[in-house]
């Protein structure tokens, strides 16, 4: 049965021709990106029973995304006493026979809650397009771009008439490389930019989203109804798709407003900081939680690209480590405490792995073929290691994933279809995951 | 003016990384500590054999003459006797909780200095948190009972004696150092250089870098430290190939010379060593850019006399007593797949001729 459906003339759509996309064009990629990869397409893949399920669940999801990729060695997949092991020795978990780096003291103890992926192997091997297969969870099929994650659980499980934001971004490095060309482009893809995050953290604290003490707020009122009136006039005479966007971000600014303390790590509770612990990424983690307790929807927390350990690899991942091991026990610990785990996803991945050989400057390079993440709540099955290398951890041994089966295990974990498709006139047909990917059931609950 | 030249007579591969080594007193054996245990390297026949591990990676190496016996520290924080004719291990002290980053011994060969640390994040920037354990612990080279336990701030990656062994000092990631006296174990000096640190701007909120090599002057008076210049993105490890020379008797201790403009590459250096005529010492590490990853430098002018390109990362870079010879041990990048079941070998040493003219 095919899923899906054509977006309902004139809504979320910029009416242009240009969605009339001829398919040689498409196939070949040549087709300028620009318009289309913001062509906005806020039905696709919608389907009113599900989604009212899925609202009904109230998924919701954390991505602990730990961009520049860490070792598997150094976390999830440590190999003691090899000749690619590393320095770190490994220590039992609550789950029998299983092994975590002893950098993870905390996560061993909580391996019930925690599922493990051992065997991912992908294909980039370079930052920019193995964090944006992991993000969107297929290669680029130009001219069109694909929405990552959280814009896609923001769209089939937000609530857009929510003030608070439903995918929000906390990363405080306003820098990163290719993280940083990544965060520049379009995350939405063809949802429309209204399902892009909101971000925040360190020096993106959002400014200026509190009322002027010298406004009052019935003239703030005022002046916004004002505003709305002749920005919608001008929008519906004009059919200006500008005026359209406009007023889209000033709806968001007002829900920000409205929810600004949401945003301030000093109203934190200063227990809950300090079991969370002092460092940028470990104090959004605690915020992550907070969003999600108090209505986001999806919420990406990032530091930069921290993971990235071409030198040093060992004298980073020492301090790396211990802290993602502390942020991911007291984010799973909180949620199940507080009744929400069930329906908050919890992820912890980068964009691929790192390499089993030491390289001359004390570095492990990018590795794709063999390497490791975690999950936890949310539809996904605690206690499960799926999936195993080899000895050395150079190749698979059992149950490869690609991010294929990821993705769709991924959704529907939370309940969103991963075989829903859209069909455009004398184009191929999209599939929210491609490549006719089976989920990982023993992962599922 | 004295022209110095360097010509490689010796070299050979040893199985795995050299991380830290030392010359024995004949100058035919080198003590080498490396990723897979402690080697004793008989540098002529070019061989090595194996005399012990360690639970991780062994990272220095010393030889205690008077004992007959080689010392060892590791990733594991222990530190290991072996008897140097029955290879067997004669004591085992658990003296850290997390690395031996480095460990020297007193000149007399008295007391054994180990230094260690894990940096944790202890603030929303990532400075480091306070130790947790004394970052460096001194212990007598006859018993390894414990003598001092001194602060520092972690982590802390090298360590030395003075050449009369009343003092020791000690660097860290971020550039402090501290000096104490061995006899009462009270802080003689402390200052911080911020040259050797990075915070990363571009890919990583967090620290990195330090001092990684540390040696007294001939006449103590000085203080070398070795390391690598800041950078925007310390995982480029592109900051300059770095020394400094402090006065740290001094009040306030004074940067006297560091490396001269227009003689630095780029890379991390991570060993010091003064030649034993008091005249020159060589600081070696990784090439990252330029044309050398080994360097002579004159100690009075901070001139550079001559320079190597090996093609792997130096981590020890010692002279002969005889100052005739250099010996250099390190590791290239490990092999990407075992042949016939075992790695090819990467640890490397080499032993140059140093001719002055």
């Amino acid at each position: 049965m095919s899923n899906h459906r054509t977006p309902p003339a004139g809504a979320q759509t910029c009416g242009s021709s240009e969605h009339t996309l001829h398919r040689r064009l498409f196939l070949q990629g040549s087709m300028a990106a620009g318009c289309a990869s913001v062509a906005s397409y806020a039905g696709l893949f919608s389907i009113p029973a599900l989604a009212e399920q899925t609202r009904r669940d109230g998924k919701k999801c954390i991505l602990l995304w730990l961009c520049g990729a860490p070792s598997q060695f150094e976390t999830w997949d440590p190999k003691p006493g090899t000749d690619t092991g590393g320095p770190f020795a490994a220590i039992d978990t609550n789950l029998p026979g299983v092994q975590v780096s002893q950098l993870m003291p905390r996560c061993a103890t909580i391996m019930d809650k925690l599922a493990v992926i051992r065997s991912m192997k992908t294909e980039p091997s370079e930052h920019f397009q193995g964090i944006d297969l992991m993000t969107r969870g297929e290669k680029p099929r130009p001219p069109f771009t694909r929405p990552i994650l959280g814009s896609v659980v923001a769209e089939q499980l937000g609530q857009l008439d929510s003030p608070v934001p439903q995918f929000v971004l906390l990363d405080p490095c306003p820098e990163g490389n290719e993280f940083k060309a990544f965060k520049a482009g379009n995350w939405a893809g063809w949802l429309g930019a209204e399902y892009g995050p909101v971000r925040a953290g360190g020096e993106y604290s959002i400014p200026d989203i509190l009322r002027p003490e010298t406004l009052s707020e019935t003239d703030h009122s005022d002046r916004e109804a004002l505003r709305r009136f002749f920005s919608r006039k001008y929008q519906n005479e004009q059919r200006s798709e500008a005026a359209a966007s406009y007023n889209a971000a000033f709806e968001r600014v007002k829900g920000l407003m409205s929810c600004a303390p949401l945003f301030d790590l000093d109203s934190l509770p200063e227990a809950d900081r300090r079991r969370y612990g002092p460092g940028a990424f470990a104090q959004h983690a605690l915020q992550a939680r907070h969003l999600i307790e108090n209505g986001s929807t999806f919420v990406m927390v990032a530091n930069g690209m921290p993971w990235d350990n071409h030198v040093f690899q060992h004298e980073m991942h020492q301090m790396l480590v211990p802290e993602l091991d502390n942020v991911l026990y007291q984010l799973v610990t909180d949620l199940d405490e507080r009744g929400l785990l069930d329906d908050t996803l919890v992820i912890a991945m980068g964009e691929f792995g790192r390499t089993p050989w030491l390289n001359e400057a004390r570095g492990r390079d990018h590795y794709p073929k063999a390497w490791s993440l975690a999950m936890a709540g949310g539809g996904i099955r605690g206690g499960v290691v799926h999936g195993a290398t080899d000895e050395l951890g150079i190749d698979m041994a059992e149950s490869p994933v690609d991010n294929h089966q990821l993705f769709a295990t991924i959704f529907t974990a939370l309940g969103i279809d991963p075989d829903e498709s859209y069909d455009l006139p004398d184009l191929p047909t999209f599939y929210r995951v491609e490549g006719d990917a089976t989920p990982i059931a023993s992962l599922l609950v | 003016m004295k022209q110095h030249s360097l010509k490689r007579t010796i070299h050979f591969k040893v199985p795995t990384g050299v991380f830290g080594a030392a010359l024995a007193p004949d100058a035919g054996t080198l003590a080498c500590a490396c990723m897979d245990g402690v080697y004793l390297a008989d540098l002529e026949a070019k061989s090595a054999d194996q005399i012990g591990t360690h639970a991780s990676y062994a990272t220095s190496a010393a030889f205690l003459n008077s004992q007959n016996a080689v010392v060892s520290a590791g990733y594991d924080g222990v530190v290991q006797w072996f008897d140097i004719e029955s290879r067997e291990q004669r004591r085992r002290v658990d003296l850290h909780q997390f690395w031996s980053w480095d460990m020297a011994v007193s000149p007399d060969e008295t007391m054994i200095a180990s230094v260690t640390g894990q940096y944790l994040a202890g603030g929303y920037k990532y400075e480091p948190q306070p130790e947790t354990e004394p970052s460096v612990r001194i212990i007598a080279a006859e018993s390894g009972e414990v003598l001092h336990d001194l602060e520092h701030v972690p982590s802390v990656q090298a360590v030395t004696f003075s050449s009369t062994g009343e003092y020791v000092a000690a660097g860290n990631l971020m550039g402090e150092v501290r000096v104490w006296n061995t006899r009462t174990g009270e802080l003689a000096a402390r200052w911080t250089t911020p040259d050797f640190t990075s915070w990363g701007i571009i890919k990583s909120h967090c620290y990195l870098g330090g001092i990684f090599a540390i040696r007294f002057t001939p006449d103590d008076r000085h203080l070398l430290l070795a390391g690598m210049g800041p950078m925007r993105d310390p995982m480029a490890g592109n900051g300059r190939q770095l020394w400094q020379k402090w006065d740290w008797q001094q009040e306030q201790p004074t940067k006297v010379d560091e490396t001269h403009e227009g003689e630095s590459g780029e890379g991390l250096m991570e060993t010091l060593s003064v030649h034993p005529d008091g005249q020159l010492f060589v600081m070696g590490g990784r090439l990252r850019g330029g044309d050398w990853n080994v360097a002579l430098f004159d100690l009075a002018t901070g001139e550079r006399k001559a320079i190597l390109k090996t093609g792997y990362r130096v981590t020890e870079a010692m002279f002969t007593a005889d100052g005739t010879r250099l010996v250099l041990a390190g590791t290239q990048g490990q092999p990407r797949k075992p042949e016939d079941g075992v790695f090819p070998d990467f640890g490397r040493i080499e032993v140059y001729d140093l001719s002055q003219s």
